[in-house]
């Protein structure tokens, strides 16, 4: 288990969540895919603690703020759909073509 | 490695126990063959046979009692037996302990969707709404808990009350957290998941084996809290005279003994209400327990 | 290769296949919880990363976290069990080439950095360690990162509340006029807006 090793499995995370952002029209399928991109990131963080820099645990808490912004984006993210979900009954993001003008 | 079969064994006679201490405390009389009881009522469900309903999730409908099961076994490998004597000495065992409470929501969620019918469904809902708050007080109550030992492990909870049980010092604790475990495990006034009213709800569609199992995991669950809020507020394997594992056998066949009497005695409330109390009454009362806790660590 | 290095390679496995898998199956049931097994096998191998503390707490608040997710599927998609086939894709093609290139990018970023090598020792007492560093020198970022927890908690509650400033947000509520008895200040509702 060498640091490439997981910096590779961290990428491909990364990438599988931005093809999941990209490519989904429902917005909870859509958060799903910016959480597997932090899954990937917060992996990477860890890695690069534990086999690179070693030391004291800064990475750990770079990892816990991680984690916040991970429950940040979950509730706000909720909340954003419940209060358009209200507004106009839709759930996916081609409804949302106002907000483009 | 002695503390393996000390998991199982301990398992296998709180499951045993508290079936019979369920039978006793719904008849309210002492049958003649009460002590083999569950026994016959396994052989019975073994031979049933199964109910199957349309395009289930068949994998994760097989899963769900063996994770839950599961997730006993693996809270109950941080409860120390004795000083040394754990399955798993881990630093931080209260957070493994919280992970397998949340697992076990997943779990039991994953019961009642699967069968692809409408009660155990509902069941699953109601439970997950009554179920997170439960597990969020759970984990604030047992954070105080490890206040006075300055440690994340249980085998440290323990020996902090050599002087003083964690129930004299913290006495909101032990109530809020049996409350929980009867939530968690799917009992009496917190049976959400499986209440009668839904005709069993999550286990609603299920039948022989599989309803056996589900029965096992869910009486598992129950030791397996009994075990813990033994160590965590009674002091776990601390006594006189006796053998440590000894005295937590003792200490969690009481505790069962409390909780099979509190689920065959209190009523249920709607579940609206409940999740009123939860989070307006009970849940400032764990911030209570919080302050108490800290208070007497500056003291 | 130690048994070490073969549980590495069968959780990132199941890491990498259960979050592709996300989003190609048909329940948003199965895809929260696929993604839960994801995330899970991520703790596993942060566990063995020397970070126990982290690892158990990714799985403990993961746990939760998917459960509200499917909780929130069900509540917003149109078959409420989740156990019917669908599948809601757009410019698919961009998607797959953008996540093909990040992973390619990273992937040869990674192979050609000279990366360091400084382990942490293994019998370092890491979770005393994360203690004193929170509540130490990283006070301030652990207060920050509370601090935004609970503006999210705020937002959230402001953003999902149906009671709006002006009256209830899902009947098109507006603001009163700038003078008394004038044309209502902010922004014309959608539904008022086609009928002119």
């Amino acid at each position: 288990m060498t640091l490439t090793a997981v910096l590779i499995v961290a990428a491909a995370l990364i990438g599988t969540g931005l093809y999941g952002a990209l490519s989904q029209q429902s917005f909870v399928m859509l958060m799903m895919g910016l959480e597997l991109i932090l899954n990937g990131v917060l992996l990477a963080v860890i890695a690069f603690w534990s086999l690179g820099v070693g030391g004291p645990p800064r990475g750990q808490v770079l990892a816990i703020v991680v984690m916040a912004v991970m429950a940040v984006e979950m509730a706000v993210g909720f909340a954003l759909v419940t209060a358009v979900f209200r507004r106009r009954q839709v759930d996916t993001t081609e409804k949302l073509g106002t907000l483009k003008e | 490695m002695t503390a393996i079969p000390l998991v199982f064994a301990l398992l296998a006679a709180g499951i045993w126990f508290a079936a019979i201490a369920e039978r006793f405390a719904s008849a309210r009389r002492f049958p003649s063959a009460i002590v083999l009881a569950p026994l016959w009522q396994a052989a019975r469900l073994l031979s049933q046979q199964r109910v199957r309903t349309e395009y289930p999730d068949a994998l994760n409908w097989a899963l769900a009692p063996l994770v839950y099961g599961a997730l006993a076994v693996a809270g109950l490998s941080v409860v120390p037996f004795a000083p040394g004597l754990v399955v798993a000495p881990l630093d931080t065992g209260i957070v493994l302990w919280g992970a397998c409470e949340a697992l076990t929501i997943v779990a039991v969620f994953l019961h009642g969707w699967s069968a692809n019918s409408m009660l155990p469904l509902i069941g699953g809902y109601r439970f997950v709404a009554i179920g997170l708050p439960a597990m969020l007080l759970s984990m604030f109550v047992l954070i105080a808990a490890a206040l006075p030992a300055q440690s994340l492990a249980v085998g440290a909870i323990v020996e902090s009350q050599r002087s003083m049980w964690n129930m004299v010092r913290q006495p909101l604790g032990l109530p809020l957290f049996l409350l929980l475990g009867l939530a968690i495990s799917l009992r009496g006034p917190m049976d959400y998941g499986d209440a009668s009213d839904l005709s069993g709800g999550t286990a609603a569609e299920v039948s022989g084996p599989h309803r056996l199992a589900w029965g096992i995991a869910r009486l598992a669950m129950l030791t397996a809290f009994a075990a813990m809020g033994a160590s965590v507020f009674l002091g776990g394997y601390l006594g006189p005279w006796l053998p440590g594992p000894a005295w937590l056998a003792l200490k969690t066949a009481a505790l069962l003994l409390v909780l099979t009497w509190l689920g065959c005695n209190l009523a249920r409330m709607p579940a609206p209400r409940m999740m009123a109390a939860l989070w307006l009454v009970l849940l400032p009362l764990s911030f209570l327990d919080l302050v108490i806790a800290g208070v007497e660590a500056l003291l | 290769m130690t048994a070490a290095d073969l549980a590495f390679y069968v959780l990132s496995a199941i890491a990498v296949v259960s979050g592709w898998r996300v989003f190609r199956t048909d329940s948003m049931v199965r895809a929260s919880f696929l993604l839960m097994l994801s995330f899970i096998a991520v703790a596993a191998i942060m566990l063995m990363l020397a970070a126990p503390y982290i690892g158990m707490a990714t799985v403990f608040m993961m746990a939760v976290e998917m459960m509200v997710m499917a909780l929130f599927m069900v509540m917003f998609m149109m078959n409420p069990a989740g156990l019917n086939p669908m599948n809601m894709v757009h410019q698919n093609r961009l998607s797959i080439g953008a996540g093909a290139t990040a992973f390619v990018g990273l992937t040869v970023a990674v192979l050609f950095t000279d990366l360091p090598h400084e382990k942490v020792a293994r019998q370092a007492p890491v979770i005393r360690d994360l203690g004193h560093e929170l509540l130490g020198p990283s006070m301030l970022i652990f207060e920050s990162a509370g601090v935004t927890l609970l503006a999210a908690m705020v937002a959230s509650v402001v953003l999902s509340a149906r009671s709006g400033r002006f009256g209830p947000s899902d009947e098109g509520s507006r603001p009163p006029g700038l003078e008394p008895g004038g044309e209502p200040a902010g922004r014309i509702p959608e539904s008022e807006q086609e009928d002119e």
